[in-house]
């Protein structure tokens, strides 16, 4: 029997003899020479997958980067079309942008006003509406449609349309006009919040904030509607056995949102805040975009929008490190 | 005593001493005050779902009526929603003098290449970055996130250039000659043609394709590992079992990136305007938008024009619109569905 069994092994090509003598390494261990070529492996089959963003960014995403950095960074001389000449200058768009043009700062105030102002409205206008979606309700099906639309129909050419209709609707305010206010006139008016706060003893701020939010509602339900989707999948994740244990000991609905439903969605709150934050500065309809756009000089308006973005990302990274100190992550091992 | 009066797979009804009725249960459950709680704050819920609802869903109805509106309607006062005139001027004038189906056609080709590419490219990208580990995995991320973040507008005109003499990894500034140029003489002219389009998709740069791959990595994150796993021991590679198994698991969210970037680039004004500038005879949906038609036009002396011009460029929106609202309805399901089953993880 024994001759039997070394016959077999025999004729599989592998006896002892060759397994100790090339398989093991030095250190003796078997598979290590296999695991680690396997990991190379994935890891080329890796490469391969992101090989045409990578190719992309490399071949026609970067050289127009640089050129566009180059454009800000020099003066271009058209006297002469057929021979433009461009002229090295450093920084010296940049700094005209910020000290000789006011208009470009007052704007960008402007715009970094309104993201304060945006972003928290559309995070919690939009984390509640999904989790009142998340819920059994009646007409759940229709309301998630409608409350999706926007996602699908407010954006590039619509939004330009939202805001000349807007515009119209405020400038009309008073004459019924029938075109499609949007219903955007005036919901309330800051005199009667005013009134209701006063005896509350909380300040001016605070009332205006309400007041732009509530008659800005139409704008914030339009550029939510991502936001919305990606808590609603948030909310999705988390799972009902943690919800039942709640129940079992007792925890009412308002307990629960907050010890169990806000630190699981919280990396979503980030995620949605960037995302927010991005959003809202690169829209078409966003004051410094619109300024930049009015600016025919190649070299300031690409100084400006070079400027723009590095504080856009100073922003974000902002926003990234006050969100990382609340941010629950749930171990998933 | 318990007596059994009815037994099913799932439940047994039994009769007892002093049961209660079902009459009877249900007006001591009535007299609870939870029962109430819950009551009000369901209608409360529903109220204000519905207001929310009609802020969004108003636009629509009062577009839509004022598109049927005559001039005259528009300043009549007495007028809200329902057009004393009623007329489909203004419908027959944008269709026929702003080629309305010219654009329709255009823009259907455009979107729904750039669409496919898209999705399957950022399903690949995003597969790429979820499930492997490779050097500089993190690094092809925080580009993906820096794409996102850059305006166009920065890039705009750099970007036009480009496209005009489009060359491979030639930087303008250096006037060295790219591999194109040295190969065919000449660097390609690439502007009004939707090739630039394709380009961008191809490699994932286009309008929000960030959030694409985004959307496509977390969604890979959620599918386990094991799965891939037992595909490799079976002895399938790693391309195989991406096709074979991982996309067809990734249908739902497939769609909604689908869905996505076919709305995003129908309505995109942006790039198009980039690559075929204004006026052009390609003719695509933001020109419908852009001036009215001729013979609409000829009323610009009329008191209440600046009202008209707005109605009539919302009516050209309703008409953009209209194809992506129809598409919406028999995709929004999957929506929902691709985004919940996605099990996004931060």
């Amino acid at each position: 029997m024994s001759d039997n069994i070394n016959q077999v092994s025999v004729e599989e090509g592998v006896t002892p003899a060759t397994i100790s003598a090339s398989e093991l390494g030095s250190d003796g261990l078997l598979n290590k020479r296999k695991k680690v070529s396997l990991d190379a492996r994935k890891a080329r089959a890796g490469y391969i997958f992101v090989l045409p963003f990578i190719l992309g960014v490399v071949l026609i995403y970067l050289p127009i980067l640089l050129d566009s950095v180059w454009f800000s960074l020099t003066e271009r001389n058209t006297n002469d079309p057929f021979n433009i000449v461009y002229k090295f200058v450093w920084f010296d768009y940049y700094v005209k942008a910020f000290t000789d043009n006011a208009n470009f700062v007052s704007n960008l105030i402007a715009g970094i006003q309104q993201l304060i102002f945006e972003v928290p409205a559309v995070i919690i206008f939009s984390l509640f509406i999904a989790v009142v979606l998340n819920q059994k309700m009646l007409g759940r099906a229709a309301f998630r449609a409608i409350f999706f639309l926007p996602v699908i129909v407010s954006t590039g050419i619509m939004e330009t349309i939202n805001a000349a209709d807007f515009m119209s609707s405020q400038t009309q305010a008073g004459i019924n006009d029938g075109s499609g206010g949007g219903g955007t006139n005036e919901i309330i008016s800051a005199l009667d919040v005013e009134r209701l706060f006063s005896s509350m003893k909380v300040g001016g701020e605070l009332v205006t904030y309400v007041v732009n939010i509530v008659n800005d509602v139409y704008n914030i339900i339009n550029y939510s509607g991502v936001q919305m989707l990606i808590f609603l999948a948030g909310l999705q994740s988390i799972s009902p056995s943690i919800y039942e244990a709640c129940r079992i000991d007792g925890a009412t609905g308002w307990e629960t949102f907050w010890k169990v439903t806000f630190p699981m969605i919280s990396p979503m709150i980030l995620v949605n805040a960037v995302y927010t934050i991005i959003d809202a500065f690169t829209r078409t309809q966003n004051p410094v975009i619109k300024y930049i756009n009015t600016i025919t000089d190649q070299s300031s308006s690409t100084a400006m929008s070079w400027s723009y973005f590095v504080i856009i990302i100073l922003i974000i990274a902002a926003v990234a490190a006050i969100a990382s100190t609340f941010i629950f992550y749930q171990r998933r091992d | 005593m318990a007596t059994v009066t009815k037994e099913t797979k799932n439940s047994i009804h039994v009769d007892y001493e002093g049961k209660l009725t079902f009459k009877e249960r249900m007006i001591s459950k009535l007299k609870t005050a939870n029962t109430w709680i819950k009551v009000v704050i369901n209608i409360f819920r529903f109220i204000l779902m519905l207001g929310v609802s009609y802020v969004i869903l108003y636009p629509f109805f009062s577009r839509i009526a004022g598109s049927f509106m005559s001039k005259e309607d528009v300043v009549d006062s007495t007028v809200a929603l329902i057009p004393k005139n009623f007329t489909l001027d203004i419908y027959k004038y944008i269709i026929v003098e702003n080629h309305y189906f010219e654009a329709l056609w255009n823009t259907l080709l455009i979107s729904l290449m750039c669409a496919i590419v898209q999705t399957l490219i950022s399903c690949l990208i995003g597969y790429g970055l979820a499930k492997f580990k490779f050097k500089g995995n993190k690094i092809v991320m925080a580009i993906v996130v820096v794409t996102m973040v850059i305006p166009h507008n920065t890039l705009s005109i750099a970007m036009r250039q480009h496209f005009s003499g489009f060359d491979l990894f030639a930087v303008k500034a250096w006037g060295l000659p790219g591999p194109i140029e040295l190969l065919f003489g000449s660097p390609l002219e690439l502007t009004h043609t939707p090739i630039p389009l394709l380009l961008l998709s191809l490699s994932g740069l286009a309008f929000k394709n960030g959030l694409y791959i985004y959307l496509m990595r977390q969604f890979f994150k959620g599918v386990p590992d094991e799965l891939e796993e037992s595909a490799y021991v079976d002895g399938s590679g790693v391309f195989r079992t991406f096709f074979q198994i991982i996309l067809p698991l990734s249908v739902p969210m497939m769609i909604t990136v689908f869905l996505f970037s076919f709305s995003w680039q129908w309505t995109d004004e942006f790039y198009t305007r980039m690559i075929w500038g204004t006026g052009s005879e390609f003719y695509l949906m933001p020109d419908i938008y852009a001036n009215p038609p001729t013979s609409l036009y000829k009323f610009k002396d009329y008191a209440g024009w600046s009202l008209y011009k707005i109605v009539i460029q919302n009516t050209a929106g309703m008409l953009i619109i209209a194809p992506l609202i129809i598409l919406y309805l028999f995709c929004q399901k999957y929506l929902v569905q691709g985004i919940e089953r996605s099990g996004l993880v931060g």
